[in-house]
């Protein structure tokens, strides 16, 4: 997975970010779209759970701003993680297709 | 990777004890004047290690947060006012401005960490 | 366990203070009035301060549940009381409030005492509203984790 997206390894300390399964070699229709729709996943339950923080925050009900403004980044940067593996992935595939025999 | 509770969970645990504690030095203050008030406290670091010591034991079992249940003692050795009133103002005062600044040093960890994670993400191509 | 709720436990005492300081300024406004609508001398007020919640208070504090009514910890006023100490009877036999000896009562007021008081209260005020920037500002920095 390392090699697929490289720097992956260095933020692996996060707990609630996404744990993305890795690549199965040639599974047919497994691949690239179950990795990116597990990620999906993970990203709607982030930020579902963020966006009902603020809107707690906002009735005035519950917990700390602070609580709320992690739970926000975290759910923004689980999205930007997504989108750059997205970016791998989509050239990843370009690649492949391009490639001749 | 790493052993112990997730980094971003001991700061989050940080950040809302300070908020805790500068809640009941405002209420300190803010009875500085009732006749019989005393003045409360929490045990910040304690208290931390409490969460810390709870989160290593949960840390397997995935991202359970830790409940956060701070417990206020009244604080001894503060000179009593004929009406029972023990608040101190330059005690308070004191105890408000660490608090800031502690609440302060985590907020810039969290924002650290963020920082460090997003330039992972995006600048790791 | 809520920053807004330090704002307003910080916002009850401003509140409470002020009105403190309403009343010993009436004090000291009065300090020579020797007959009032209701007859006789003014009486010097008191103030009583209450802390709200206080049994709750530090269960409160612990909570993470929201509370309905005044946050626990917050204070206020809670009577403005009579001062009881008998009225200063001076010899001043031409002043119309004289009674017959000759005698007018005043108000137990001593403008001294009364802005000893009214130093306090202003030195509470302070404090509280030093917490509130203390409060605002630690807000403020829990929003700014979103910023950049």
């Amino acid at each position: 997975m390392n090699s697929v997206v490289p720097g992956l390894g260095s933020i692996g300390t996060i707990s609630p970010l996404p744990k993305l399964p890795s690549l199965q070699p040639a599974e047919g229709q497994g691949g690239f779209g179950a990795v990116l729709s597990s990620a999906l996943h993970h990203l709607n339950q982030l930020s579902g759970g963020a966006e009902q923080q603020v809107g707690n925050l906002l009735k005035g009900v519950g917990g700390d701003v602070s609580s709320v403004m992690i739970a926000v980044e975290k759910a923004d940067v689980a999205f930007q993680m997504m989108m750059q593996v997205r970016n791998k992935i989509v050239s990843a595939y370009q690649d492949i297709e391009k490639m001749q025999f | 990777m790493t052993t112990g509770p997730p980094m971003m969970s001991m700061l989050e645990s940080y950040l809302k004890l300070s908020a805790s504690r500068e809640q009941a030095i405002s209420a300190n203050m803010a009875n500085i004047d009732t006749p019989g008030y005393r003045t409360h406290d929490i045990n910040l670091e304690s208290e931390f290690n409490k969460v810390m010591s709870g989160a290593l034991r949960s840390s397997e079992d995935g991202a359970e947060p830790v409940q956060l249940t701070p417990v206020f003692h009244l604080v001894q050795g503060l000179m009593e006012r004929p009406d029972g009133n023990n608040v101190s103002l330059d005690h308070e005062g004191l105890m408000l401005a660490k608090t800031q600044l502690q609440y302060q040093l985590a907020i810039q960890l969290i924002q650290n960490h963020f920082h460090q994670t997003l330039s992972a993400i995006n600048g790791g191509s | 366990m809520n920053l807004f709720d330090s704002l307003s436990i910080s916002g009850s005492a401003l509140l409470a203070e002020r009105q403190r300081s309403e009343v010993i300024a009436a004090n000291m406004a009065n300090a020579q009035t020797t007959h009032t609508e209701a007859g006789g001398p003014y009486r010097r007020r008191e103030v009583v301060f209450e802390t709200r919640g206080a049994s709750s208070f530090r269960l409160a504090l612990a909570n993470n549940g929201e509370f309905h009514g005044p946050t626990p910890g917050s204070v206020r006023i809670s009577d403005v009381v009579d001062d009881p100490s008998p009225a200063l009877m001076r010899y001043e036999p031409g002043h119309p409030d004289a009674n017959k000896e000759g005698y007018v009562a005043y108000p137990a007021i001593n403008p001294t005492a009364e802005m000893v008081d009214l130093m306090d209260s202003v030195r509470a005020y302070q404090l509280n509203a030093s917490a509130v920037a203390a409060t605002k500002q630690m807000i403020q920095q829990a929003i700014g984790i979103l910023k950049s």
